[in-house]
């Protein structure tokens, strides 16, 4: 006995399979009496297994202060002071876990409990001041301010960014937009205050992405000086108004004007749709959306209109306008500009959703890629440890590749919201393509990526308190609001398309989009693809036009060859849609990748470089990876196998440094979750006391 | 004295023999913090390593502490200041009384909180930290119980029974020493006056993103009535450095999401930078006024708040660009089995 005492204290002696499954079992046969008190405080020091914190056995061969600034980009002193100021209330749940402390939302508690929460945290920030100048204050400083804001109250929870976003990028946005000085001045500052509460009524049962089809009706009677907006049918019925269920007071209402019987098209009004104590306006009735699998602390609502009144001046009229006696003014004469300007503001919530998309990845993997650090899996040889996850080739495969893609995703974000910050009329039609092409992969990138780090963690994974598994079903809903996701992508190509025949025709050269690389030669593969030439920022680039260039030219060649049969354009479109959706995916991989070499340029050369350029390579050759290569030609079947042989390659390379990656996303411990820390202890029967 | 410390500590720690060791101070003090005038002496002799030499130690004592692997009980049976905190908090379990006082003065002398302050402050409730750490506000043993920096709260006249079960009891495990600590604890009362019963007004002031929008975050709350506590409070920081004051909120906002090895670091480049002198010499001069002429009236240079630019803060959290400075290396603590309390203890 003496000796298997000694051995006990020092596991790491060698020690027979069999004596290890005895004391595990004793282990276990010991832990689950509970009727013996005195032996359960001695179990905490007494767990099987030793829980090692990564960062003692991993280093960091660069300066992840420095990588976060570059993934950040901005505002990071901002961002970590809201974080404390999360982390620091009662009111964003904090709870010990392992000896540390997490805060995450209560996603046990009812729907409206929920609610009732996020609006408190809201007050609580809106105290603090955190929301100072997101209405009144212009500029890019002011600006760029309010996305880190946005995006760090986002990693705490999606319910409480979609309710500052329906408030004050949507219900605001749309009063800053579509509005005039006077609805400014009147509504914009008591926004920011929160005196009013506002919500977005846009969608309709029966039309969400086609908003030129909705069926609300609003005329104007000219003997008051009103509109009067009218729900007319079931299908016309407001649908998903987030904020409508519980706490807005108003809302932008999407509605036909219809002046005298011609119907002008879809215009934006202003109505109240509560008193200032919460009651329901007269002429309103509002109804409950339900639970939903995400999200529940928002308060989606529909709304119908019976004939509600209106003042004259709660027409939006930055494009149109109705004169007191009744007469319809535009300066823009085409309906389909007027409409065009209309949806302008929906960008702002696309530049959000991608940014957020990237963010929820960064949460995921700075988990799975914890937890892949800590937790063992299977012995290769008897008597031996068992393996560290991330030590398994196939367990890298999973995991690194997806870190590369955040990592290009992070940087071409970054792109994004400066493309955004920085526009002028002319750069509407770029934001407009990008917008719609990044918010559609990055959110269902972001998607893969949760569900490949719910299934890292295994078990672990599932448990709400965990995230990673929580978070699938509070951001799915990204891919389809402020703009299906396939749509999105149809748009991305028929823009492409458009911009192909238009240089046709024109005989001029491409220019925009980043498609000047069409004015060049076509690009070559080599036959025979070596280890450099795959990891060659020229090739890698060149794969990627190569395959933008030809789908392109099929698309408008197959879409083309159905107009010479006679049928519309629209028609060729819907029948095209296969190498459409090739055409989107294309033209998005090169997009993406495009910025993150430009990002890896900006740096001086050392260990950080280095590492940036072998995760370019890496989402370099995931994206050559992809069928369309093989399907379209453009690789041979061996260069195929080639990169697939490098993939792997680079996974192990990035391996070393995978903790230092993830550490770089700047994510506070306290908002990642038990599993990526000690969860042998956050697990121990002394936490089940407490 | 920290050398000594140390030595006992990583002794203490081989030994089977001790269960747990016992810090407490001889005379009326737990202990009052290092011995700054010395130092500047020290460092008078143009010798600002010596200075960062101390440190060194100190620092690392305090991560050997934070990361022990037997629970360290702290009698803290009178002045708790400065070092002292450094030498106690970091410990499992912290047992004030009636006689405690605990302040962290830093930023009057032109320092700021280091010995892990802003690991432990930024972890107390809400904004307490920042206010313990911006103002040196001194608590007693009942507030010190309340926000968490003493675990148990025992009369000084049963301290000896305290000590006499403690040193025979022959477990290192921490619910079975808290279990005995417990049998001599007693639940005090706040004062009427006590500064942990304005949380509110600390939570909205002090929460505020920098020291200038704290200043006039509290003097709002003056505008509607007077208020004693208040007004001395803002008396209190524009009486202390002010660059102490922005680099001490930079320090725990940082430390906020930082390990207690991570603060620890930079808390070392701060005080290096302190020592050297080559931003500020207020370090010096807080010395001479409070410690060695003791006129009680420093001229801190630069000597607003707004003159304290981001980038002059920046430098104290940068690594010293000399020869021969590293920065602090601490002592693997992986070949002992990290306790639970290691990690977060607050």
């Amino acid at each position: 006995m003496k000796e298997k005492k000694n051995e006990e204290e020092h596991p790491s002696f060698s020690m027979d399979r069999a004596f290890q499954r005895t004391k595990i079992l004793t282990n276990h046969l010991l832990q689950s009496s509970p009727s013996s008190p005195a032996q359960i405080p001695s179990l905490s020091s007494n767990a099987c297994l030793d829980y090692s914190p990564p960062e003692l056995s991993e280093g960091y061969a660069f300066d992840i202060k420095e990588m976060r600034q570059l993934l950040d980009g901005h505002h990071v002193a901002d961002r970590d002071w809201l974080f404390g100021m999360m982390m620091q209330s009662k009111l964003f749940n904090p709870r010990v876990r392992g000896g540390k402390v997490f805060v995450s939302p209560d996603y046990n508690q009812s729907m409206e409990q929920q609610r009732e929460m996020t609006w408190k945290r809201i007050v609580y920030l809106l105290e603090r001041g955190v929301f100072k100048g997101w209405l009144t204050e212009k500029g890019e400083e002011a600006e760029m301010r309010k996305f880190a804001y946005f995006e760090a109250v986002g990693l705490f929870d999606h319910s409480i960014a979609i309710k500052l976003g329906v408030h004050f990028f949507l219900w605001g946005g749309a009063i800053q937009f579509f509005g005039t000085k006077h609805h400014h001045d009147k509504w914009l500052r008591d926004t920011e205050n929160y005196l009013i509460k506002g919500c977005f009524a846009m969608t309709e049962l029966g039309h969400g992405s086609n908003v030129r089809g909705i069926e609300t009706v609003t005329t104007y009677d000219s003997n008051t000086g009103e509109f009067v907006i009218n729900t007319p049918c079931e299908s016309a019925q407001k649908y998903w108004i987030g904020g409508a269920a519980n706490h807005a007071t108003h809302t932008i209402v999407f509605s036909q004007l219809n002046i005298n019987g011609t119907n002008q098209g879809v215009h934006a009004f202003i109505a109240q749709i509560r008193d200032a104590v919460g009651n329901v306006c007269p002429n309103i009735r509002i109804a409950d959306c339900g639970h939903k699998i995400g999200l529940n602390g928002v308060d989606n609502g529909r709304i119908w209109f019976d004939n509600v009144r209106v003042p004259r001046e709660n027409l939006l009229n930055s494009v149109a306008d109705v004169s007191a006696d009744g007469k319809y003014l535009s300066s823009i004469k085409d309906p389909d500009q007027r409409f065009a300007a209309f949806l302008a503001p929906l960008t702002a919530g696309r530049v959000n959703i991608a940014v957020s998309a990237v963010y929820q990845s960064k949460v995921g993997l700075a988990i799975a890629i914890r937890y892949a650090l800590t937790r063992r899996a299977f012995s290769v040889k008897p008597n031996e440890p068992e393996v560290l996850l991330l030590d398994y080739p196939s367990h890298q495969r999973r995991l690194v590749p997806l870190l590369a893609k955040t990592y290009a995703m992070s940087f071409a974000a970054n792109y994004l919201k400066m493309l955004y910050v920085k526009r002028t009329p002319q750069s509407n039609k770029t934001i407009h393509v990008v917008s719609s092409s990044f918010k559609a992969v990055f959110t269902w990138n972001n998607m893969q990526i949760l569900q490949e780090c719910r299934e890292a963690c295994g078990g672990q994974g599932l448990k709400t308190e965990n995230r990673v598994g929580h978070l699938k079903g509070e951001h799915d809903v990204q891919s389809t609001f402020e703009g299906d996701n396939n749509i999105l992508m149809q748009q991305v190509s028929k823009a492409l398309f458009a911009e192909y025949v238009a240089a046709q025709k024109k005989n001029k050269a491409f220019k925009g989009l980043g498609l000047e690389h069409m004015n060049k030669p076509c690009p070559v593969i080599p036959s025979q693809l070596t280890s450099a030439t795959l990891r060659c920022s020229q090739f890698q680039m060149d794969a990627l036009c190569l395959r933008e260039r030809d789908l392109l030219k099929c698309f408008v060649l197959d879409v083309s060859q159905h107009q010479a049969k006679g049928e519309s354009k629209e028609h060729a479109f819907i029948m095209s849609y296969q190498l459409a959706e090739d055409l989107s995916r294309a033209f998005s991989d090169r997009a993406i990748f495009q910025k993150f070499v430009e990002a890896e340029a900006t740096l001086a050369a050392g260990s950080l470089k280095d590492v940036l350029g072998m995760l370019r390579s890496l989402y370099a050759l995931i994206c050559i990876e992809d069928v369309a290569f093989l399907r379209y030609g453009y690789l041979s079947v061996d260069n195929a196998a080639a990169v697939r042989r490098e993939i792997t390659k680079v996974c192990s390379e990035l391996r070393p440094h995978a903790l230092a990656l993830v550490s770089s996303f700047g994510i506070p411990d306290a908002f990642l979750s038990p599993v990526a820390f000690n969860w042998i202890d956050a697990n121990s029967w002394s936490s089940v006391q407490h | 004295m920290i050398s000594r410390l140390l030595e006992l500590f990583l002794a203490y720690e081989e030994d089977p023999n001790v269960k747990l060791v016992i810090l407490k101070g001889k005379g009326r003090a737990f202990c009052a913090g290092g011995d700054v005038a010395a130092l500047v002496r020290d460092i008078r002799g143009d010798d600002w390593r010596a200075g960062a030499k101390f440190f060194l130690k100190e620092f690392t004592l305090n991560y050997l502490m934070a990361a022990y692997s037997k629970p360290q009980v702290s009698i803290l049976n009178g002045i708790v200041m400065g070092g002292g905190a450094g030498a106690s908090v970091h410990g499992r379990f912290r047992v004030a009384t009636e006689n405690s006082v605990f302040a962290m003065p830093e930023t009057a002398l032109g320092l700021f909180p280091d010995v892990g302050a802003s690991y432990f402050l930024s972890r107390l409730p809400g904004f307490f930290g920042e206010y313990v750490g911006l103002t040196g506000s001194r608590l007693d043993g009942a507030e010190m119980l309340a926000c968490g920096l003493a675990t148990h709260f025992v009369p000084s006249a049963k301290l000896a029974m305290l000590e006499a079960a403690l040193c025979i009891v022959d477990s290192s495990d921490p619910v079975i020493i808290s279990s005995i600590i417990d049998q001599y604890c007693e639940q005090p009362s706040l004062k009427e006056q006590s500064v942990y019963k304005r949380l509110d007004v600390i939570d909205r002031c002090f929460s505020q993103k920098t020291v200038e929008e704290i200043i006039s975050a509290l003097e709002r709350e003056l505008v509607h009535k007077m208020d004693v506590w208040i007004s001395t409070t803002i008396q209190t920081l524009k009486k202390a450095s002010p660059t102490s004051l922005k680099i001490s909120l930079r320090s725990i906002r940082e430390g906020r999401l930082q390990g207690v090895g991570q603060c620890l670091v930079r808390e070392y480049r701060m005080v290096c930078h302190v020592m050297r002198g080559e931003v500020s010499k207020d370090f010096f001069e807080g010395c001479r006024a409070i410690l060695l002429d003791k006129d009680k009236n420093p001229k801190w240079e630069p000597s607003k708040l707004e003159l304290v630019t981001d980038s002059r803060v920046d430098r104290y959290f940068s690594k010293m660009n000399t020869e021969e400075w590293e920065d602090l290396k601490l002592p693997t603590r992986s070949k002992h089995k990290l306790p639970l309390y290691a990690i977060a203890k607050l």
